[in-house]
């Protein structure tokens, strides 16, 4: 097979193992399929960058993941032309000064998040980031937009890191991250700067026993449709706008190719959607009746208080308090109260440290075997059972 | 399809001249609103409900009747009777030269110096919409003929607004007819860069400084290839020397499965917007999709205290071609004696939760 005299040998350097790189490498395809442009292109086999003797490589271009600094360093003086592709900065310097450069816009990214959380009604919002890394510089970006973001409204979000993921701190860095999340003021929005993380907060949440989304509402970056195959609840996320990230990146690399040279120039790719899924379906009750019903529930639900006493407190008859809760919440003020138990005998079975007996008369239920009744009817298992299953090993 | 729109009326406002502006709200069954004037057959705002129900006012306007005439920035108005441009301001019609107003250093936009947005229309309720009627005198802006132009606006509870022309002559005249509608879904307060268009089309008409059409070229391997759904803010980024020209896009897209002139709307283009989750689906009898992107929007005065700034907006023009009646065999954009103008375009608004 001979090479004709347009086919121009191109490298894609990126570590293709995440759904980001790899939808950016099919919007480069999907580019040169809609151009009928032909480009002999070298990737890794494994999809993984490799750098070694790439400034010796005999090619025409390259398009390259610059959120790894390895890259840029190895690309410094690249005599080919190099089209960057990356995360977007507020820090000027952060970009390559002499390359165009193709980033995702992460204020954007953080405003949906955000915007998405206000709509469906929250008011308390805290982040899930990542240990800072040369690697990840954007998880910085995104706490920055995130910082920014609340303070235009005058509010405050807390902000936590974690740990790198590794096997041999995995339950630790789960039980840390589940404390966090007890502590926060509930009912709470987090975003997380990637779906992986995500995914720690639901199995977080799990471990708990805290409800998602009624208590801690979440949301994630790059709706990768693995990570959802691996929660229970299905993961809401923000579509980022890779597909269009590498269109853009191999139109200037063509033209590039072809005399034109686009120094400094910095295109920044918007989002574009949002995948509401179960995990963000927050709906918080617009009476303030509910609310102060649901309040009063909350504070008093393990008690043994009946609907007669919650409506006494909020000062409306049971029959209009059992009509408002029908109306907004589809259940009755005794099915409210009996949620309420069952979240509290469940996040203290999480805990191991009561026995079956001692919950059902601390949440409240008249006898143990009326706790395993609703256990039976609402989760599908025993006390006994749902405390198995939060002991399992947790998999990552 | 099911309609059970709602039709009220009130004075909205004054012309300078004294002349009372009314306004007429339809309602469908999902609480859309969409508001017309009888002043330019303007579509004043449309309320419609976001992701989780909220309403907000998704088009352009003006706050007072008197912008409408003064500023004319055509802020949802009907367009006649030449939408967009024809060059030179002149056309041959069955061997006469005839010359429009130059309105637009020397060519014609949107009608002329008095254009179907500047007038009032007769408005009646019938066949379950708001119908519209204006009488364009033999003369108008250059124009022969004397034209009766029927407009009937549509709303159905799917959130379907239906526009749908007819209009007769009584000697051969051009006849293009459009809506100028600028939509943002976000509602007030952003830009439409976010916005992520597709628009079913393989050809644009290229055009030169003044805007007027040179030529049609492949949308393949540049920024005007919406074939699949891109971000408005990239392509306006993108380096494309068409795009300079204009200021962003002032383009009209050669839409495809146009065969002959064909009467029924096919779907041709849509705008979603991520963070409202409001989705906009346009169908169209017509040939050509002009898309706007409001690059020269500067500090009109909007709604609410606003002042429109450069891509505020952006607007999907259905009609013919851009100087269409100086392009070889304008048959199909002449109206005889006898014959009818006939266009439909739906403006479909609803709400998507994923990409």
């Amino acid at each position: 097979m001979s090479r004709t005299q347009t086919t121009h040998r191109i490298a894609l350097l990126f570590n293709a193992n995440k759904v980001y790189d790899r939808e950016i490498i099919a919007g480069i395809g999907h580019y040169l399929q809609s151009t009928r442009v032909v480009w002999d292109l070298f990737l890794e086999e494994d999809f993984r960058c490799r750098l070694t003797g790439i400034e010796r490589w005999d090619g025409d271009g390259i398009i390259a993941d610059f959120d790894d600094p390895a890259v840029c360093t190895a690309l410094h003086q690249c005599s080919v032309p190099v089209v960057a592709v990356g995360s977007s900065y507020r820090d000027e310097t952060q970009y390559p000064a002499e390359l165009p450069y193709i980033a995702t816009d992460n204020a954007k990214l953080m405003r949906l998040a955000y915007g998405h959380l206000i709509e469906v009604g929250l008011q308390q919002f805290a982040l899930y980031s990542l240990p800072v890394a040369p690697e990840n510089r954007w998880a910085q970006e995104r706490e920055a937009a995130f910082q920014t973001l609340l303070a235009a409204d005058g509010l405050h979000g807390a902000i936590y890191r974690g740990a790198s993921t590794s096997a041999l701190a995995w339950n630790e860095s789960l039980e840390r991250l589940s404390a966090w999340l007890l502590e926060l003021p509930k009912p709470v929005g987090i975003m997380a700067v990637t779906d992986a993380r995500a995914r720690h907060l639901l199995q977080a949440c799990l471990m708990a026993g805290i409800a998602v989304p009624e208590q801690v509402a979440i949301i994630g970056i790059d709706n990768d449709p693995l990570t959802r195959t691996l929660t229970r609840t299905p993961l809401s996320s923000v579509i980022q706008g890779t597909e269009e990230m590498g269109r853009t990146a191999a139109h200037l690399l063509h033209k590039m190719l072809h005399g034109a040279r686009f120094p400094g120039v910095r295109i920044l790719v918007p989002p574009v959607g949002i995948n509401v899924l179960a995990s963000s379906k927050h709906e918080p009750p617009a009476s303030p009746y509910v609310m102060r019903a649901r309040h009063f529930i909350r504070q008093y639900g393990c008690q043994g208080v009946k609907t007669e006493q919650v409506a006494d407190y909020v000062g409306v008859s049971r029959s209009s308090l059992e009509e408002y809760f029908r109306r907004e919440l589809g259940h009755t003020v005794h099915h409210e109260i009996l949620r309420h138990k069952l979240q509290i005998a469940q996040s203290l079975l999480a805990e191991h440290a009561h026995s079956s007996a001692e919950i059902a008369i601390r949440c409240g239920f008249t006898s143990l075997q009326y706790m395993y009744a609703v256990f039976r009817r609402e989760l599908g298992c025993t006390p006994k059972e749902y405390q198995e299953r939060m002991r399992q090993p947790t998999a990552s | 399809m099911t309609r059970s729109m709602q039709i009220s009326s009130a004075v909205w406002g004054r012309l300078p001249s004294g002349d009372a502006v009314t306004r007429y709200t339809l309602r469908n069954a999902q609480d859309m609103q969409v508001s017309i004037m009888d002043l330019g057959g303007a579509l004043q705002s449309w309320l419609a409900p976001d992701r989780s129900g909220r309403l907000a006012d998704i088009v352009l306007g003006h706050p007072e009747p008197a912008d409408y005439v003064a500023q004319r920035s055509f802020f949802g108005s009907l367009v006649g009777r030449w939408a967009n441009r024809i060059a030179g301001a002149s056309f041959t019609l069955d061997g006469m030269r005839y010359t429009v107003d130059p309105n637009e250093g020397e060519n014609l936009l949107h009608g002329g110096w008095h254009g179907f947005d500047c007038v009032f229309w007769e408005v009646t309720e019938a066949d379950g919409g708001l119908v519209l009627r204006y009488e364009s005198p033999e003369g108008e802006g250059g124009f022969p003929g004397k034209v009766a132009v029927t407009v009937c606006y549509r709303l159905d509870d799917d959130g379907t607004l239906t526009i749908d022309y007819d209009a007769i002559s009584d000697a051969p005249t051009p006849l293009n007819l459009t809506n100028h509608a600028f939509f943002n879904l976000s509602g007030p307060g952003t830009d439409i860069r976010g916005h992520i268009l597709t628009i079913d089309a393989d050809y644009f008409h290229e055009i030169d400084a003044a805007l007027i059409p040179t030529g049609i070229a492949e949308v393949a391997g540049n920024a005007f290839d919406f074939r699949t759904a891109a971000p408005i803010g990239t392509r306006l980024d993108w380096p494309n020397a068409q795009l300079e020209l204009a200021g962003g896009f002032d383009h009209c897209f050669v839409l495809r499965n146009n065969l002959g002139a064909p009467q029924t709307p096919r779907p041709v283009a849509s705008l979603y917007d991520p963070a409202s989750g409001r989705e906009l689906i346009v169908s169209t009898s017509e040939a050509g999709l002009q898309l706007y992107t409001g690059n020269y929007l500067n500090g009109q005065k909007g709604k609410a205290g606003a002042a429109y700034r450069k891509h505020d907006a952006l607007c999907l023009e259905a009609g013919a071609f851009p100087n269409r009646i100086n392009m070889p065999d304008p048959e199909e954009v002449i109206v005889r004696p006898g014959r009818h103008y006939r266009q439909v375009t739906q403006y479909r608004l609803g709400v998507r939760d994923d990409a």
